[in-house]
């Protein structure tokens, strides 16, 4: 899964000039609707953004494994526990299709892992909040996949070969996490007392992290228009968090479940959400490092790493160059 | 759990992370061949299909990518057959020269297409009726 | 106890909690691929304790899957001690996957000619996914042996340990003789000879120092309730969910 507003990096001063040939070339080939493959000439600027987009995208997918991997061992009921192992392997295994698709642009998998392990690299704010009880599983499973799904859909149009196909399958186990996840939620908001507390709790925990999912409010700035005429960001941030209210919020609303924001109200004459102020500060706190988990999340992935390092330098071939997927 | 580096006791949510012991505040970069080199995955759905590109997989060697490819690109779809092969091994026809594949439309005499025969029956049928009409 | 019962529940508490086991390292495996590769390994373990639960209830009035994997005590579990040992490092759960494995694979085989048809039906349902499971022991384990001499020495270590709680695989259960009579399983002893023939090779080959086989009872004791204390909390742990609320459905 994975969350939008990724933070594209201002367009570097030194930028090596584009030669207007092809670049002209490469633009008509995306006006005309064709995929850019990695064997393409492409404008420095498309291949770094492209990176960043892509190698967020996976470190969201491996940190995403984290918050519900916590539940695994207590999921309840071998349905629920199937289903989540299979789900939380998903998410590894999005994460292995997203490094591929950006190593075939020429970062190799060990320096994305270490930008991740380093704090240099962004993921997904939304990985940084803690999943306290079961409730926050369907919470997760049902809600933030869902916004992934709205998010990762429109990537899947981007104009990146490579990325498109790695989606197209990505979006498919999608809506299979989609579905457990809301009929777990479904499972305890039509359960007993006490199972809709714990589920309107969770509800109340995660609002303010769902909305901050698809990033700040859009600013029209040369860049981004730069990255839509690319097809790398594929749809502003106001638009997809629109359609994710719009496809969701009743969905919630019709268990008699609610969202702890009495501005949440669809305008009817704009079919524009409003809501009440999301606090965009937290929002660049939690992504600066500063969020409830962040500290917990990149020590379990250096651990993790580390408890891992002897099996993978024991088989590997330290003469053997390092080689990149050609698709 | 320990921190690693100050000593500190942490606790974390996942109970099988509690389990693991240390905790590692402290960052030590993989190195490169750590993550091995990467094999394309070829995927047969059923017998008589071709193999098609599905995607690659980081291993050592081909056996254990095809071990980790069985899991990584078949654990849904149907399969068959798997092929793995290095992805340096792998030649590629530069999208530059995409252009060489283009066919001019006077190469339809190699196509079926290219060999319309129906109007020709049918203007001679037609023309012997005349004939035999006069 | 009826003795098909008493097998089919040992075979299906050592499957649940090795399967828990080893999904303990979802989303923390060594490499995204092999992490992969455990999910599913874990899956197809805990899958295939539901199915023999599901034999239990449909073929013996059982309780429903669910009572049995989240409700028994612990003393009601069957599971052997190999299963129950927390996962430590990934070497030593790698050589218990090893191990155990190849009893599955071979205790399957020989479950193929079970005269219980539903019990034959499943195990050549499943034969597949076994061999996958060897198949995956086997190649990891041989490159490790060779890798690096921390590899080697740290994979001696975990075989050193679980080698002979891998004997409770084996431990005999109080219906051997009628299991062999009826047809439904030919028994331990001869289960722990061929599996014994298939491991010893395999590691031998590989460099390893493999502990005699030995009918003394070290880690023997769980086909007749007695556990090690790991059994207990992780049982809590996994009915800690569903024990919050015991009426409720989840
Ligand atoms: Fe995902
Ligand atoms: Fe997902």
């Amino acid at each position: 899964m994975y969350g939008g507003g990724y933070v594209f990096s201002d367009p570097e001063h030194q930028i090596p000039p584009d030669d207007p040939e092809k670049l002209a070339e490469f633009e008509a080939r995306i006006d005309r609707g064709e995929k850019i493959e990695p064997q393409d000439w492409m404008p420095y600027e498309y291949r770094r953004q492209l990176i960043r987009l892509i190698e967020q995208h996976a470190h969201s997918e491996i940190m995403g494994a984290l918050p519900e991997g916590a539940w695994i061992t207590r999921a309840p009921g071998f349905k629920r526990k199937l289903a989540l192992i299979a789900k939380v392997q998903d998410e590894v295994g999005h994460a292995q299709l997203l490094y591929s698709a950006a190593e075939t642009l020429g970062k190799s998998r060990a320096d994305m892992v270490n930008d991740l392990l380093s704090g240099k690299s962004k993921y997904s704010n939304v990985f940084n909040y803690p999943a306290k009880t079961w409730a926050d599983v369907a919470v997760i499973g049902f809600l933030i996949d869902a916004a992934a799904i709205v998010n990762q859909v429109a990537n899947s149009k981007g104009s990146y070969g490579p990325y498109c196909r790695a989606l197209e399958r990505i979006c498919y186990e999608e809506s299979f996490h989609l579905k457990q996840g809301y009929d777990a939620f479904v499972a305890l908001a039509t359960g007993t007392k006490s199972q809709r507390a714990m589920l309107q709790d969770a509800v109340n925990r995660w609002y303010r992290p769902i909305i901050h999912f698809f990033g700040p409010p859009d600013q029209e700035s040369k860049h981004s228009k730069q990255l839509m005429r690319w097809k790398v960001k594929m749809a502003s941030n106001d638009d997809m968090r629109n359609q994710f209210l719009d496809s969701y919020v009743p969905k919630v609303l019709e268990l008699d479940i609610t969202f702890p924001d009495p501005e949440l109200r669809k305008d009817p004459q704009t079919g524009r959400w409003q809501f009440g102020d999301p606090d965009w500060a937290e929002f660049y706190r939690v992504i600066n490092g500063d969020g409830p988990c962040n500290a917990e999340r990149l020590a379990v992935r250096r651990l993790a790493e580390a408890q891992g390092r002897w099996i993978r330098q024991a088989i590997m071939n330290p003469q053997q160059s390092v080689t990149i997927p050609f698709a | 759990m320990i921190d690693d580096k100050s000593g500190i006791q942490w606790n974390s949510e996942d109970p099988r992370v509690q389990r693991l012991g240390t905790f590692f505040a402290d960052f030590h970069p993989l190195q490169q061949p750590e993550e091995w080199v990467t094999y394309e995955v070829f995927h047969q759905r059923r017998r008589g299909e071709q193999h098609v590109h599905v995607g690659s997989v980081h291993a050592p060697d081909p056996e254990l990518a095809l071990v980790f490819a069985k899991e990584q690109f078949a654990r849904r779809q149907h399969c068959s057959s798997l092929w793995v092969v290095p992805s340096s091994q792998i030649h590629i026809s530069g999208y530059e020269n995409e252009d060489m594949f283009s066919t001019t439309p006077d190469k339809t005499y190699r196509e079926a297409s290219g060999y319309r025969l129906r109007h020709k029956i049918s203007s001679y049928k037609q023309a012997q009726l005349h004939e035999s009409d006069r | 106890m009826n003795p098909t019962v008493e097998l089919i529940t040992k075979m299906a508490d050592d499957a649940l909690i090795i399967g828990h086991r080893h999904s303990e390292w979802t989303g923390l495996g060594p490499i995204l691929e092999e992490d992969i590769a455990m999910a599913s390994m874990a899956q197809d373990k805990i899958g295939h304790a539901l199915a023999l639960y599901t034999l239990l209830q449909e073929h013996f009035a059982g309780p429903d899957p669910d009572t049995m994997a989240f409700s028994r005590k612990p003393a009601d579990f069957r599971c052997c001690h190999l299963v129950e040992h927390p996962n430590g490092d990934y070497d030593f759960t790698l050589m218990r996957h090893f191990l155990f494995d190849h009893a599955e694979w071979l205790r399957y085989q020989m479950l193929r000619q079970s005269s219980f048809a539903p019990m034959a039906h499943f195990a050549n349902r499943i034969s597949g996914e076994l061999k996958y499971h060897i198949l995956h022991a086997n190649t990891l384990l041989q490159r490790l042996a060779r890798g690096s001499e921390e590899s080697h020495a740290r994979l001696q270590a975990a075989l050193n340990d679980a080698f002979p709680l891998a004997m409770g695989i084996f431990e005999p259960g109080p219906y051997e003789q009628e299991l062999a009579g009826t047809g439904v399983f030919a028994g331990e002893e001869i289960l722990k000879n061929r599996w014994f023939l298939e491991v010893e090779h395999r590691l031998l080959s590989w460099g390893f120092q493999v502990p005699a086989l030995s009918d003394a009872p070290a880690g023997w004791g769980g086909r007749k309730g007695y556990h090690t204390e790991f059994l207990q909390p992780l049982l809590d742990e996994m009915a800690a969910v569903i024990r919050s609320q015991p009426e409720a459905s989840w």
